[in-house]
């Protein structure tokens, strides 16, 4: 009974992952004949590229600050908002709100947003007499990845949240309680009781961002393709240049397989960072 | 005896034409009183663009009226050719929407005129039809009519083969302007045919121009004094879109257009660049990146140049805010809707960034080339052709350019558009064919436009120039 | 005292962070380019539909969002299908087969099907599935494949297993145990997982974006995308276009809310 499901994913999973291997040993546009070359772009591309090793920085940076600040506000959030008042609830579904639209329509809103002379954003700084803080946003390679990655956890933070709430919902409340009869402060109550109960949902709540942000081709490919100066470039959005813009099919698969193995060793390092907290 | 007939023909028809143009005054919109030879009093006014079309333009000192020099020389506009039976598709990159409107009013008319011939347009926005029509064409013999822009992309597909030489064909020979061809032809085959006659010059705000009493700068020293001028009375002197690479690398075209020799001087150059023969740290490409830091220390550009959008630049344009827009003249319509106050307030301005040598004062493209798919059917064939004669066809391009606000390269094309009116003068100046896009290698061209708005954005050419010029080199290997 | 004006002020931010841009959009949508621009957040000088009415008329709106629909119908409904018999499957079986197929389905899971763009692009191309609605139903399913039959899975395997053992003592074939038993009791299972792809599905880009170039074929996201063309500058139709593409998923959210929190969480913590 399983066999379609995996019939399917083997033919259209499987297999391309196998040719990707074998595409990367050539040289090749899809208008003349694949040439091969053997390790050359593997060689190339570790020893010849300052892009991939940008690339790779951007990505890494990008995934560490969404990672981190999502993962934080969505546990402060669920924190405020865990009990089931009629009010929470209301906050709570404004805040899943933005996870519904299309990673497409955000990119739309926040590149308006963000403008540097009409943009909200801009706007709401120079009203407070702040024009120190009104920048350039995307248009400078200093702040454009930040400001991505704000708008990433803008995306995705109330999901988190309320995954954050089921998990805190289930710690059982005397632990509270006894907690309290100790006198102990809120700070420590959190310290001693929340943090250690909702490491699983931490777990849970890293992993599924990592990937997440791995995946946000769409986001910014619709705000600023990964410009300026490829300050934003990161490996799905280079490898769709690679293909499209640059014809160099070969070089592309090669960016792929590289792409896999930081996607692999992020989340290798991260599950057993975050295990060990857990066994404690 | 061919010949014989088209060159007496010619002359038949130039005295009819000279004899009509000194009779008549041939459009309304304009005051009766020119004819040929006679003094006018502004420079640039036309009467209309067919070839019977009059300009007033400067000769031995003065300000005559000259006929138009946009004839191809080759004989009268032919009528087009009759489709077959069928249905074909008609793949482009034009989305916007007066290029919809206008499509769409023509293909209904030629389905109307020829009942079971049908077209099918695909349209994809520039970059994912750049990205991906190519294969996808390849692969479909339905798609039997398609475009192309010029440079890099004209290039990959004429490299693929797939092309029909439309050389021999009379609407090609008679209906286009002779000038406008030379885009679509690749290794002595006309390829395709391209179909807009656009000017990548900057526009500028007659109204503010006027009240600021600024005259044309004429060299990059008087664009350096009238940016300082200008941004001293409270203007965003260019309003350039850095975050937009295809539309910031506009302007890039006025800065090359003077920086070599000669246009066979530029075009070696773009080609080694292209080849990696030679760098951005060439001392002729310093020459080019020196032009934009003398425009950027004059306060040329907007605040935050590098993060204004296509769409924000516009709009400093349309409000008044920057009385020059250096994209091209495909902008105004865009303007129009955002201030129709603007209508008809329009003008191409002349932007010549050396002190110098003057090779070109203008430039100009012939792009959305079109061409007929080689691996379709001859049936499909036959229908491509016979609808790409249509379009060809000066009453069938005539809607195309009122209703998008393009100049087409077809001949005898009544402008109507006041805006169009405004600016079509410039066929008749010494222009030049944007060379930005003699930059084929699309990695190439676009880290040197990165590496140009870098250097606008306030980094040093010293910096960023060795620093793209490796990027580019590594590009280049794989 | 501290904790509760931090609070206040934190989720007040957070709350006007998320209406702000979606009150500029709404408000957008009724203005002038000129409007939009200049003055963003007030109210549009007359409340229209114009930018509607010419969207329709002028662009392929209402063709994409046909497509998204019957893309977003088939490929939720086939991944459902094929996942849910999967996932019985793998949690019937304790043994090495059972094993396998779920580890394979694990590497889906840590390596999504995005880093196999180059050769499913040049795949799709050969086996001529590119500009077709069922090739993007065809990769959608397989790139949501992983994810739900591992929720499924997780869901299957705490169903108490007297349930079937009882039936399967009838000598009822495991399909039969399939469709009589356990689709019946996942009913909730099900649902969430279905509004997870659900969202997934409808807001795709990266592949409609790679084997899609007839704008006939165009999904929302793609024509949202194609807006923001080289030579396009039409914010209040941008805005509008965004609404557009987002009605459907905000009139589900708000009549379904608890349905669709659970669903997208659902995907996240089983997965």
């Amino acid at each position: 009974m399983g066999l379609p499901a995996a019939v399917l994913f083997g033919l259209f999973y499987f297999v391309p992952f196998i040719a990707n291997l074998r595409y990367s040993l050539t040289k090749w546009d899809r208008i003349t004949e694949p040439e091969f070359v053997g390790v050359r772009n593997f060689v190339n591309l570790l020893t010849n590229d300052d892009l991939f090793y940008k690339v790779l920085g951007n990505n890494l940076r990008f995934t560490f600050l969404v990672v981190l600040f999502q993962t934080l506000f969505s546990l402060i959030f669920a924190l405020f908002l865990v009990k089931n008042t009629r009010a929470n609830i209301a906050l709570r579904t404004l805040f899943f709100f933005p996870t519904i639209l299309s990673s497409v329509s955000v990119g739309m809103i926040w590149l308006f947003m963000y403008d540097p002379n009409f943009g909200a954003v801009n706007l709401f700084f120079t009203r407070l007499g702040l024009e120190n803080f009104a920048l350039n946003w995307l248009g400078s390679e200093g702040s454009a990845l930040y400001a991505i990655a704000f708008t990433q956890v803008w995306f995705h933070t109330g999901q988190m949240m309320v995954i954050y709430i089921a998990g805190l919902q289930q710690i059982p409340q005397e632990l509270y309680e006894s907690a309290e009869m100790d006198g102990a402060s809120r700070w420590q109550q959190f310290r001693n009781v929340t943090w250690p109960m909702s490491i699983p949902t931490t777990i849970v709540v890293m992993a599924y961002t990592t990937i997440q942000s791995f995946r946000a081709f769409d986001l910014i490919f619709s705000m600023t393709q990964g410009g300026p100066n490829n300050s934003t470039n990161i490996f799905a959005v280079l490898i769709y240049q690679t293909v499209f813009s640059e014809l160099r099919i070969g070089y592309a698969a090669t960016q792929s397989i590289f792409f896999i193995l930081v996607l692999v060793l992020v989340t290798v390092l991260q599950r057993r960072f975050l295990s060990s907290r857990y066994e404690k | 005896m061919k010949h014989k007939n088209a060159r007496a023909f010619k002359a038949l028809i130039a005295a009819v034409f000279a004899i009509s143009a000194t009779v008549v005054p041939i459009s309304q919109s304009f005051a009766a009183g020119e004819s040929l030879g006679k003094k006018c009093t502004t420079e640039g006014v036309m009467t209309g663009t067919k070839s019977t079309s009059l300009i007033c333009t400067e000769s031995n000192g003065k300000l005559t009226w000259q006929r138009v020099k946009l004839a191809s020389g080759n004989g009268r506009p032919v009528a087009n050719l009759t489709p077959p039976k069928g249905e074909i598709e008609f793949w482009h990159y034009r989305v916007e929407l007066a290029d919809q409107r206008a499509l769409v009013k023509i293909i209904n008319d030629f389905e109307a005129k020829y009942p079971g011939t049908k077209i099918k347009q695909v349209v994809r926005d520039t970059t994912t039809y750049n990205n991906t029509a190519r294969v996808a064409i390849l692969a479909n013999p339905k798609a039997a009519l398609f475009a192309t822009s010029r440079g890099a992309i004209f290039d990959q597909f004429a490299k693929s083969d797939m092309m029909l030489d439309l050389s021999n064909q009379r609407y090609v020979k008679q209906n286009v302007v002779a000038k406008g061809l030379t885009a679509g032809q690749y290794e002595g085959k006309q390829l395709g045919i391209p179909y807009q006659y656009l000017f990548n010059n900057p526009i500028v705000n007659t109204d503010i121009w006027a009240k600021e009493k600024w005259t044309t700068p004429k060299n990059l020293s008087g664009w350096v004094a009238w940016c300082k001028d200008a941004k001293a009375k409270g203007y965003v002197p260019l309003a350039w879109p850095g975050a937009t690479r295809g539309q910031a690398a506009q302007i890039s075209n006025s800065a090359l257009m003077n920086s070599a020799a000669s246009y066979d001087d530029l075009a070696k150059n773009l080609a080694d660049l292209n080849s990696g023969k030679i760098d951005l740290t060439s001392s002729w490409f310093k020459g080019v990146a020196d032009i934009y830091v003398k425009l950027r220390n004059a306060g040329c550009f907007p605040d935050n140049a590098t993060g204004v959008t296509e769409a924000a630049a516009y709009n400093l344009f349309a409000t008044g805010k920057s009385p020059i827009l250096p994209i091209g003249t495909f902008a105004m319509g865009s303007i129009v809707g955002l201030n129709p106050k603007l209508d008809g307030k329009m003008e191409l301005m002349s932007m010549i960034l050396t002190d110098g040598k003057v090779v070109a004062e203008g430039i100009m493209n012939n792009t959305y080339t079109l061409s007929v798919n080689k691996n379709s059917s001859s049936r499909d064939q036959k229908i491509a052709n016979a609808f790409l004669s249509y379009l060809l066809t000066g009453k069938v391009a005539e809607i195309y350019a009122n209703e998008t606000l393009q100049h087409v390269n077809v001949l005898d094309v009544e402008y109507k558009n006041v805006n169009l009116l405004n600016t079509v003068s410039f066929q008749a100046k010494n222009t030049m064919l944007a060379p930005r896009f003699l930059l084929l290698n699309a990695a190439v061209s676009d880290l040197t436009q990165d590496a140009l708005i870098q250097i606008v954005g306030g980094k040093s050419p010293d910096d960023v120039l060795p620093d793209f010029s490796r990027q580019i080199k590594q590009k280049l290997q794989g | 005292m501290i904790y509760k004006s931090i609070r206040y002020v934190s989720l007040t931010i957070f709350a006007l962070l998320i209406i702000i841009p979606s009150a500029i959009v709404v408000l957008g949508s009724s203005k002038t380019d000129a409007e939009v621009y200049n003055k963003p957040l007030a109210l549009p000088e007359s409340w229209n539909l114009n930018n509607f009415r010419f969207l329709f008329e002028v662009s392929n709106v209402g063709r994409s969002f046909m497509n998204s629909v019957i893309v977003t119908g088939f490929s939720v409904t086939i991944t459902l299908v094929l996942a849910s018999m999967c996932a019985f499957a793998i949690s019937r079986m304790i043994t090495v087969t059972g094993k396998i197929l779920f580890s394979l389905f694990a590497v889906g899971l840590a390596i999504p099907g995005q880093v196999n763009l180059v050769p499913i692009f040049i795949l799709f191309n050969d086996l001529q599935l590119t500009n077709k609605l069922s090739g993007i139903v065809l990769i959608n399913v397989v790139t949501t494949l992983p994810i739900s039959v591992f929720i499924l899975t997780a869901f299957f395997r705490e169903l108490p297993k007297e349930m079937y053992e009882a039936s399967e003592v009838d000598g009822a074939t495991p399909f039969r145990v399939y469709r009589s038993i356990a689709l019946p009791l996942s009913r909730p299972a099900m649902g969430a997982t279905a509004i997870f792809l659900f969202v997934i599905t409808w807001n795709e880009l990266l592949f409609p974006l790679l084997l899609i170039t007839d704008n006939d074929k165009r999904t929302l996201p793609l024509t949202l995308l194609s807006f923001r063309g080289e030579f396009f500058s039409n914010y209040s139709m941008i805005f509008t276009a965004v609404l557009v593409a987002s009605i459907p998923m905000v009139a589900m959210y708000l009549l379904m809310q608890r349905s669709f929190i659970s669903g997208l969480t659902a995907g996240a913590v089983k997965g």
